[in-house]
């Protein structure tokens, strides 16, 4: 089914009027295809679509979900964990409270990955982790901690390249096993993070177009990654905004491997890799 | 006789015998009686005659002493003699001539001898002899004998009468006495008969009321018996008879208790009862056993029949798990069977290469036992039987055979059967059964039977599990395909977005990269200094082409009197440090521009510099007034210093970009106008420089605010024709600001999207108003000149 850019606005206008979701600033490329995904999902068309917005609460969150992407991985870019191992983690080696916050969590791994990469440095006790994201299914499934092991074998290398190896000493190898902090039934096709790792974290739903800092904290690491893809620049800027007024001084934004700073915000961070850091 | 009838049999023998008695008595008496009567009278008569002799042989020897006759001397010799009788009182002897007279004779001398009696004697034929005669005596006629002996002496006869009643008279006397012993006699032998009688009448009627008890039915007592006679023999017969009446009755109970197997002898060889209950016996026995036989027929039947219900009913159940279901036939089974342990084995042809039969159920002791075990086709006994397809029996089992034992002692089963579970003649399995009994014929059909069903339900069971568990598995497939078709497309959405958002930076990047490579100088070096590119910026201030660049270092371009400092910076970028100043650059022909250089050293993920940036702007036209306008180009230096911090190291040209961008955003006045005129963008610098508001200007059309567009329209349509067909335009303008004249030099870039259609207007301002002053300055002092480059170069 053509969904026409027309469409398009009348959905998001719908959703606007109808719910707390303002999705005006995402990228139009990106919710058209989710909306056309949405479309062949639910077997509907455009008024059918607006129409069960209008009448049903429930369904408009279903659909939100639906329109968000929630990809992510345990440690996923290992290159860049290893450079919050070596360059970016070492900075707050002193601080007496880490605050961290993940934006947009998705199902919580990169939140576990962080908090073992923490321990393993000794510094998980002085973190302070927040997560956060929009869709409350994801988040619930943060909370659990279970992942489907099968799909999932990867996290494991990912796991052994950024726990266990060390890219720039190759004769280092910690051997971290683990059933430190997983648990892995292959019959049950599950890998389970342990419960001293789920408890820690708190988790919140959150909006990052209007909702602002929920945390009523400041922090030194915001996480905000493949995220800001799916915003217009207009919306990207504010949320840069959001994380800049949020962040300690020197605090740092991580951005996806593929997300920069560019237009205003830019020249109040400092960039050293994916991390910008603030002025 | 009616009488005698009615007596009991002592009576009568009582009776019977005294009259016999009487009478044999009574004879007896006459016998003797008439006997003795008749000795008498022999004896008398023998008497008689030799008395009669005696006195014959007297009067002889009288005679001869006297003379011829008698006379009276011989009277007076014989008569003493004759007057003594001769045996009895009366018996007197008398001496009788011929003639009848007596001749002596004690007191009838002289009478004569009655006549009768004379002719009789006379004649008489013999010499001796008796005459009966009569006497009548006190009215009594007596009978006489009168024994006579006729003597020729004297011619006379001698003789003698007796009387019979005096003969007899002693026998008379016996008569009485022997009547009284006869009474006597007979009362004793009628009390001996009653003494004797009486046991033998105890006899019979013991006899008679163990005949009666007999007669009813009943079994009396044994009867005692002290005798040795006839009534002994019936009481011994009798007591035989109740003894095997006994036997018979005791052996026809215990056949009424069905104990057939109760020894019996009969009582003879023509017992009829005995026999009889001998037959009944033996035909009962018979019956029993035919009985027996067909129960036990009816048994193995009935068991076979039920256990085929059973196990039917089993295989219906837990069809869908072939290990409940093996477990619990094989259980079941065994027990059935009374074996001990038992093994199911199923028929494994999943891999056609490797086919084998494994153990999916076994137990022993009534306890399951969790053994694996695979066994090829051939393989012993099981794997025999799957390939011959036929019931294999041992009924003597090797002693380390079984791989169980029970723990509670070691007897081992003593026999196995291994029955293939098949279904037209296709296989689907083996069963091994051990029993400490043999197996009989019917049980092996039964299992073989059983088989069948076992081998049909398997492959049903089998066929399900197997579709089951492809369709669970196609289900679970399906399931999983589409959680992972969700994550393929979110996973795609995220690369689609990602690349749009670079895409769409790129585009920005050219634009802003074509404008900083038509306003600043930007060339990339190795770590060692060695140019590996430049923008034709570059190579055209330093009239190198790119080939001649790329084997110089950036020392070598670097003005000699500069070195040291350039030497130090150089060291600083080394070690991360970015430069930025004004260096004098050296170009081919000589020429010495000053640039305003920023060298920023860029890393890689892993820390390593592996690229330098330099960028620069030539402000060798400035340089001249360079210490006039000392905060202006500290100003840009600062610019470029923020454009050199915010480079990033990256490889992707984009980065780069939007550090240049940045760099730009603080040195330059960046517009953004849309291709319909409206302004969509000014940065601070603008605001910074012209005082503009962003809210006020944001969103106006151009040709709202351009003075140029008011003054002269047609030199501003002309310069929008250019930009819309792609041509970028430059000029110069100012206004006041603050009462400060400000002029901007302004570069209109027309940018194109994807598609290659212009998308907007990139307008990069540059403030030159310290340079004009200082040129107005300049010009004023030395009043004409260099004026026209001015303007040129803005």
């Amino acid at each position: 089914m053509n969904v026409t850019s027309q469409d398009l606005q009348y959905f998001i206008l719908t959703l606007k009027n109808c719910t707390k979701y303002d999705l005006t600033e995402y990228s139009d490329k990106s919710l058209m295809r989710r909306l056309q995904k949405i479309l062949v999902d639910f077997n509907l068309d455009i008024p059918g679509l607006v129409a069960a917005i209008r009448n049903d609460a429930d369904f408009s969150e279903k659909i939100v979900k639906e329109i968000t992407v929630n990809t992510t991985e345990l440690f996923r870019d290992p290159q860049v964990w290893h450079m919050l191992r070596s360059r970016i983690l070492p900075r707050f080696k002193n601080n007496k409270t880490i605050n961290i916050w993940h934006a947009g969590c998705s199902t919580g791994q990169e939140v576990y990955s962080m908090m073992i990469l923490l321990n393993e440095m000794g510094m998980l006790e002085n973190a302070k982790i927040f997560a956060s994201d929009l869709n409350s299914d994801v988040l619930e499934q943060a909370k659990q901690g279970v992942y489907k092991y099968r799909f999932n074998i990867g996290y494991l290398d990912n796991f052994d390249k950024v726990i266990k190896q060390n890219p720039l000493n190759y004769e280092e190898f910690n051997d971290v096993p683990y059933e430190k902090y997983f648990d892995i039934d292959k019959v049950r096709d599950t890998i389970t993070i342990k419960k001293h790792l789920t408890e820690k974290p708190i988790f919140r739903k959150h909006d990052l177009v209007k909702d602002g800092n929920l945390f009523f904290a400041k922090f030194d690491l915001i996480l905000c990654r493949n995220v800001i893809i799916y915003f217009n620049y207009s919306l990207q800027n504010k949320v840069f905004e959001l994380f800049h007024t949020n962040l300690y001084t020197k605090g740092i934004l991580l951005l996806g491997m593929h997300e920069t700073i560019l237009g205003p915000w830019a020249a109040k961070f400092e960039k050293m890799g994916q991390a910008y850091i603030k002025k | 006789m009616k009488f005698f009838r009615n007596l009991n049999i002592t009576q009568r023998i009582q009776i019977v015998a005294l009259t016999m008695l009487l009478l044999l008595f009574i004879i007896s008496a006459l016998v003797v009686f008439s006997f003795s009567l008749k000795r008498v009278y022999s004896t008398t008569d023998r008497q008689m005659e030799t008395y009669l002799n005696q006195i014959s042989v007297i009067v002889n020897m009288a005679e001869q002493k006297t003379s011829s006759g008698f006379d009276f001397n011989d009277h007076a010799i014989l008569k003493p003699i004759f007057s003594s009788s001769a045996f009895l009182k009366t018996d007197y002897p008398f001496l009788v001539s011929t003639s009848g007279e007596y001749l002596i004779h004690l007191y009838k001398e002289k009478h004569k001898i009655p006549k009768a009696e004379l002719s009789q004697i006379v004649s008489h034929s013999s010499q001796f002899g008796y005459v009966k005669y009569f006497e009548t005596k006190n009215d009594k006629e007596e009978e006489y004998r009168l024994y006579f002996k006729k003597i020729d002496t004297y011619n006379a006869i001698v003789g003698v009468p007796v009387s019979v009643n005096e003969l007899t008279s002693s026998l008379k006397a016996n008569r009485v006495v022997l009547l009284i012993f006869v009474l006597l006699g007979s009362v004793a032998s009628v009390i001996a008969l009653y003494y004797v009688l009486r046991p033998i009448r105890n006899a019979i009627n013991n006899v008679t009321s163990s005949i009666a008890m007999l007669s009813q039915g009943k079994i009396p007592e044994k009867a005692t018996f002290e005798f040795n006679d006839e009534i002994g023999d019936i009481t011994k017969l009798l007591n035989n008879l109740i003894d095997g009446m006994e036997r018979t009755a005791d052996f026809a109970i215990e056949i009424g208790n069905k104990n057939l197997e109760a020894t019996f002898e009969p009582l003879g060889p023509n017992d009829r009862l005995g026999n009889a209950l001998i037959n009944n016996r033996e035909s009962l026995k018979k019956a029993y056993e035919e009985e027996q036989q067909r129960k036990e027929e009816d048994d193995k039947r009935n068991w076979v029949t039920m256990g085929l219900a059973k196990f039917g009913e089993i295989l219906r159940q837990n069809n869908n798990n072939l290990q409940l279901l093996s477990d619990n036939v094989l259980q079941n089974l065994i027990d059935y069977l009374n074996a001990n342990q038992g093994g199911l084995f199923t028929y494994n042809d999943d891999d056609t290469s490797n086919i084998y039969l494994e153990l999916v159920s076994a137990f022993a002791y009534n306890r399951k036992k969790f053994k694996q075990k695979t066994i090829q086709l051939g393989e012993g006994l099981v794997g025999n039987c799957a390939v011959e397809k036929k019931t294999v029996h041992l009924r003597e089992v090797p002693t380390n055979y079984l791989e169980i034992t029970s723990g509670l002692g070691d007897t081992p089963p003593r026999s196995i059967i291994v029955v293939p579970l098949k279904l037209e003649d296709k296989i689907f399995g083996v069963i091994e059964i051990a029993s400490l009994t043999d197996f009989s014929d019917h049980e092996i059909d039964f299992v073989e039977k059983i088989g069948e069903s076992i081998a049909s339900t398997l492959s049903a069971v089998r066929n399900n599990i197997k579709t089951n568990y492809l369709l669970e598995q196609s289900q679970q497939q399906r399931e999983e395909m589409a959680a992972q078709e969700e994550e393929m497309r979110q996973n795609m959405e995220e690369m689609l977005a990602t690349q749009e958002e670079m895409s769409r930076k790129s585009i920005e990047m050219e634009g802003m990269s074509s404008a900083i490579n038509e306003t600043l100088l930007f060339a990339e070096l190795t770590e060692d200094g060695y140019f590996t590119s430049s923008n034709m910026k570059t190579m055209q201030l330093l009239e190198y082409s790119r080939t001649e660049l790329e084997v110089k270092k950036i020392e070598d371009i670097i003005h000699p009197d500069d070195f040291v400092f350039f030497q130090a910076a150089w060291n600083e970028v080394q070690s991360g440090s970015p430069y930025k100043g004004t260096l004098r650059w050296v170009t081919r022909n000589d020429e010495n521009p000053y640039i305003l250089t920023s060298i920023t050293p860029t890393y890689s993920e892993t820390g390593e510099l592996f690229k330098i940036y330099i960028i620069g702007q030539d402000v060798t036209e400035s340089k001249l007034l360079e210490l006039r306008a000392q905060k202006q180009a500290e100003e840009i230096e600062q610019s470029l210093l923020e454009i050199q911090v915010e480079q990033d190291i990256s490889k992707s040209k984009e980065e780069e970009m939007s550090l240049l961008l940045q760099a730009l955003d603080q040195t330059c006045l960046v517009t953004e106008i849309s291709v319909d005129g409206t302004i969509t963008y000014i940065n601070h610098k603008n605001v910074d420089t012209l005082g503009d508001r962003k809210e006020l200007i944001e969103g106006r059309k151009h040709d709202e605010l351009d003075m140029m567009a008011r003054k002269n329209p047609e030199q501003y349509k002309a310069m929008w024709d250019q930009l819309l067909v792609g041509k970028k335009v430059t000029r110069e303008f100012s206004l006041l600001v603050n009462n400060n004249k400000v002029w901007v030099s302004e570069n209109y870039i027309p940018v194109r999207n994807s598609l290659g259609e212009i998308s907007k207007i990139i307008n990069i301002g540059i403030d030159i108003s310290l340079f004009k002053q200082k040129e107005e300055e300049l010009l004023a002092q030395l009043k004409g000149g260099k004026g026209n480059k001015n303007e040129e170069k803005s």
